[in-house]
């Protein structure tokens, strides 16, 4: 069987999922922002896909842009989250409510 | 070739995936996600996009992981003690669930497609650098001067947000 756009689609759409779940279960903000680069990811695999199906390179621009972005994304991410832990001594979900309070 | 590459490629992708997020370690999850970009750079060598392959290998599985691994070992140590404790199996099948029946119906509507490899013929040269630096230096060049302006404005802010004295005002 060859192998075609619709593969890439529907594992694209698995990893995607995969993201989504983890990043509803964990609980570790570290593990989340990992998750939303494995979304991040999916969604890179999308615009290849059909860069390859169209013959058109600018699905490769739009992936690189996508890296610039997912880079600027963890270093400003980590730096909230090293800053959140020298005040509460925690990175978990569960205990940075005080907004929600 | 290419099957192989897809298969190959998408399993790591997808295996490196779920293990990340069931590995209760924040260390370990991060060695899967590795593995899962590993794979999804041969998806993208499956895809006649070597120099995004090339890329995703030096920034996702080199630098970004890089810095997440930093940041685990600064922070906690591997294992964070608040999900040491809490093995939560049901949530996770719960939350999985609806996500689940989603991705059936995705699926079930692109399988039933009809059924061929790409359409277009990977013209010679189709994806090499030259070709992506044509249109990332050429037509796409106002995007690329404006991701490079998101870069140092992330770089700046990081270290704004890094800085340790947080009474102090900037000068």
């Amino acid at each position: 069987m060859e192998v075609g756009l619709n593969h890439y689609l529907v594992l694209a759409a698995a990893v995607f999922m995969v993201g989504m779940v983890g990043f509803v279960v964990r609980r570790n903000t570290i593990v989340m922002l990992m998750c939303v680069e494995l979304m991040l990811s999916a969604a890179n695999l999308v615009f290849v896909a059909f860069s390859r199906e169209l013959g058109d390179e600018a699905g490769h621009v739009f992936v690189i842009m996508n890296f610039a972005v997912a880079a600027a994304e963890v270093a400003i991410g980590l730096a909230i989250l090293v800053q959140i832990f020298r005040l509460r001594r925690t990175v978990d979900a569960d205990d940075l409510t005080t907004l929600m309070e | 070739m290419e099957a192989f590459l897809f298969y190959g490629g998408g399993l790591l992708l997808l295996l490196g995936g779920i293990l990340m997020v069931t590995s209760r370690s924040a260390v370990n999850a991060a060695c899967w996600l590795v593995l899962a970009f590993l794979g999804s750079s041969a998806l993208f060598a499956s895809l006649h996009a070597p120099f995004l392959a090339v890329l995703q290998v030096l920034v996702y599985a080199g630098a970004i992981m890089v810095l997440f691994l930093f940041v685990i070992m600064m922070l906690e140590g591997p294992v964070l003690p608040a999900e040491g404790k809490r093995p939560k199996v049901a949530v996770g099948l719960l939350a999985a669930l609806p996500v689940a029946v989603i991705f059936a119906l995705v699926a079930r509507r692109l399988l039933a497609l009809p059924e061929h490899g790409f359409t277009a013929v990977a013209a010679p040269g189709f994806g090499q650098p030259v070709a992506v630096a044509r249109l990332l230096l050429g037509k796409y060049l106002l995007a690329f001067e404006l991701i490079s302006v998101v870069l140092v404005v992330a770089i700046i802010g990081a270290l704004a947000l890094g800085r340790l004295e947080r009474s102090k005002p900037w000068k």
